[in-house]
């Protein structure tokens, strides 16, 4: 029973990285602007450097023409974005209800549905002289059909305010509310990728009761900036690092307090074979409870790892975890429609108070010993190419490995994840106003299981997923 | 004597400039478009200047229709901001400096951010778009003296030669762009064109700098109604006229500009 439950934990956090979070591309500023989607996005939705610049900007291109009163009444700043097409998943070593032919309980499953993923109702802008703002709606996705394994329900996914240019200097603004961070090494919510995220981005150690994940949404405040030319950049935020999902807080001034802070500077070489070169270091640290008072007493005590049965407000006991990391972002051949290669390296670790042993106990081993701090490195490379602006090939690989487990019940490979993702993207309408690009995408992924979950010699399980989809936005 | 070689010699001068375009003196011979230049720009001008200026460079890209005022059609070989006397080519600077900063009231945002060798391939681009870049030689820059001083006196001289050169008759008599004739003015192209508001706004179309403004008065903003006053004013009177229009602006805290302005 316990190897079961382990199994379905880990084949979670398995569905968790290969699930995209909502993206964004916001034809709304095209059709202001009249420009086309290629000026902001190398290929949408990833932003190049002027896209950059315009959503560092607050959503301005600074020619006073930025604000509502200068734009024609039947302006109204919103956009659609959603995937419709075909996705085949297939996921080997799924328990099963043991039967004769298969006493083992252990079966591939493959489902190939039509139907649609995601659905992002956007809407951003300018608000006045420098005031700026996003809002992103994430509509109820049970009926998608597509990644069926773990329906997602509908949020207000961003909901936030920035304030630019303080003190008429590009070098301070301020953003305030709930959102992606502004600043990742890859933007995952503008990644090519529709089937498989950055996995540094979403990884968790094996019994790590963390919650806080960069490539997801939080609230908080971040101060960040850049010169005129965008090229220098830095990003220092303080987050909420928890959310809906796990809504348990701290006793603390700022719950479940989380820093993040990223540097990046981008240089164009003037060389033809490589164009431009920006390397930069990120980095986070968070403190999140591991104590709390009840709701329902002895029978069923506050689980700090889950937040089951604990009251919001009384966590303590604050335990560390941090991340620090690189990335190396290089252009070839053009910066105009570059071959881009990007990727980044990172190492976390989470304290020992905060690892969940194989009994279930924060900051216990089965055996009843405490647990020590978990160490793992991760990283991607992604290579993408877009000779033009109607079409992008790209590849991304991931991989994750833990380098010291949080708890001895846990085998030293268990929680490795290795993922790649290729795929093909052609716009086929492509202006100021609409785009829609299809894209057909192959991706597998795999999560090392806890010793013992699977009889020896198999594993670790893998899961598959086939795209062939248009993406659209309006 | 004397007088008759004079006058022989201006009838010639004359004569020449009739008889020959200004690129045929052998002075100002047509700079050979950069090929290899050019087909890099072609790229960058399909990412990034295509929807609103157009395949064929025209100005007619499919969002132009809706913007105001409308994007520069470059088969015309006339272009608003330039160092270079009215009716001539802008050097390849002028042309920088307009993709470098952008023109303020227009939709044509700074795209210094892409890098200067890609504004330089573009630029280069552009050119294929116009005949008169393979007849005629961009002009002779002007020269702007140094500024004298931005005092009284040189405020109400400039008042004098706003009124002698009837500027209000567009701009309006406090500057605000509201004249008489500014609800009838079109570009070259037959669409509105509506005067500069000096009172609402510091962020003038080709540039916000002093500098700026006086280029402007003495070179015009080509294919727009604004004329060149090179030829009818002195560089001092033009300095005066800079500081005269630079005292129409309200202070920036007051909400009165704003309210004119939108």
């Amino acid at each position: 029973m316990g190897r079961r439950v382990t199994l379905v934990a880990v084949l979670v956090a398995v569905g968790a990285v290969l699930i995209p979070t909502s993206a964004n591309a916001i034809p709304a500023f095209a059709r202001k602007y009249g420009v086309a989607c290629s000026a902001c996005h190398t290929n949408w939705p990833r932003l190049n450097r002027f896209g950059i610049a315009f959503r560092d900007n607050g959503y301005r291109m600074n020619r006073e023409r930025d604000n509502p009163v200068t734009q024609s009444p039947g302006y109204w700043p919103i956009a659609f974005r959603s995937t419709v097409g075909y996705e085949y998943n297939s996921n080997t070593l799924t328990p099963v209800a043991p039967t004769a032919s298969n006493p083992l309980g252990l079966a591939t499953t493959s489902t190939g549905t039509f139907g649609f993923q995601g659905l992002d109702i956007l809407t951003a802008g300018a608000i006045g002289e420098q005031i700026g703002f996003l809002l992103v709606v994430e509509a109820q996705l049970a009926s998608a059909n597509f990644n069926t394994n773990a329906p997602q329900g509908g949020d207000l996914e961003s909901a936030w305010v920035v304030f630019t240019r303080l003190f008429e200097t590009p070098y301070l603004n301020i953003r305030v509310g709930k959102g992606a961070l502004n600043d990742l090494p890859n933007d995952q919510h503008r990644s090519y990728q529709l089937t498989q995220s950055y996995g540094i981005y979403f990884f968790q150690a094996p019994g790590s009761a963390i919650t806080y994940s960069p490539g997801d949404n939080y609230g908080g405040v971040e101060i960040f900036g850049h010169n005129e030319l965008d090229n220098f950049r830095y990003s220092v935020a303080l987050l909420n690092g928890s959310d809906a999902s796990v809504p348990w807080w701290s006793g603390t001034v700022v719950s479940n307090p989380t820093v993040w802070g990223h540097l990046q500077y981008y240089a164009l070489t003037g060389g033809d074979f490589l164009a431009s070169i920006e390397p930069g270091v990120f980095g986070a640290s968070g403190w999140q409870p591991t104590k709390g008072l009840t709701t329902q007493g002895a029978p069923a005590p506050c689980d700090p790892s889950t937040g089951n049965n604990c009251v919001s407000g009384t966590g303590s006991a604050m335990a560390n975890f941090y991340r620090i990391g690189g990335e190396l972002h290089l252009q070839f051949l053009s910066a105009v429609n570059p071959l881009t290669l990007d990727g980044a390296v990172e190492f976390g670790s989470d304290s020992a108070p905060l690892i969940v042993g194989g009994n279930g106990i924060l900051g216990q081993n089965a055996d009843g010993s405490p647990t020590r701090d978990a160490h793992w490195l991760g990283g991607y490379v992604e290579l993408s190419y877009t000779p033009n602006p109607d079409w992008t090939f790209a590849f991304l690989y991931n991989r994750v490995v833990m380098l010291q487990q949080g708890s001895s019940d846990y085998s030293p490979a268990t929680g490795n994840y290795t993922g790649y993702d290729f795929l093909v993207r052609y716009n086929i309408a492509f202006s100021s106003r609409a785009s829609a690009a299809f894209q057909a995408e192959f991706s597998q992924a795999s999560t090392t299981l806890v010793q013992g979950s699977l009889p020896p010699g198999m594993g670790p399980p893998q899961g598959t997923s086939v795209l062939l989809a248009i993406d659209f936005a309006y | 004597m004397t007088t008759h070689r004079a006058l022989l010699a201006v009838s010639f001068s004359i004569a020449t400039l009739v008889a020959f375009p200004r690129s045929a003196l052998a002075d100002d011979k047509p700079v050979p478009i950069d090929t290899g230049l050019a087909k890099k720009g072609e790229t960058v001008y399909a990412r990034w200047c295509v929807s609103c200026h157009g395949q064929q460079g025209d100005g007619r890209g499919y969002s132009a229709q809706w913007l105001e005022p409308r994007p520069r059609d470059f088969t015309s070989g006339i272009f608003k901001c330039r160092s270079t006397p009215s009716g001539t080519l802008p050097t390849n600077d002028d042309l920088m400096r307009t993709l470098t900063v952008g023109l303020y009231h227009t939709y044509m945002p700074p795209w210094a951010i892409i890098g200067d060798a890609q504004m330089r391939a573009v630029i280069e681009y552009l050119k294929t778009f116009s005949s008169k870049w393979k007849e005629e030689a961009p002009g002779t820059p002007i020269v702007i003296p140094a500024e004298p001083p931005n005092d009284e006196a040189s405020r109400k001289r400039g008042l004098g030669i706003w009124k002698n050169n009837q500027c209000e008759k567009c701009h309006g008599p406090e500057g605000k762009g509201n004249g008489a004739s500014a609800p009838t003015l079109r570009d070259d192209w037959g669409f509105s064109d509506q005067p500069f508001n000096f009172a609402a706004s510091d962020k003038r179309k080709c540039g916000t700098t002093n500098s700026d403004l006086y280029r402007t008065f003495m070179t015009g903003v080509s294919g727009s109604p604004m004329p060149s006053f090179g030829d009818s004013i002195s560089q001092q009177d033009a300095w005066d006229l800079v500081h005269y229009v630079l005292s129409l602006q309200a202070p920036k805290d007051t909400e009165y500009p704003i309210a004119e302005h939108y």
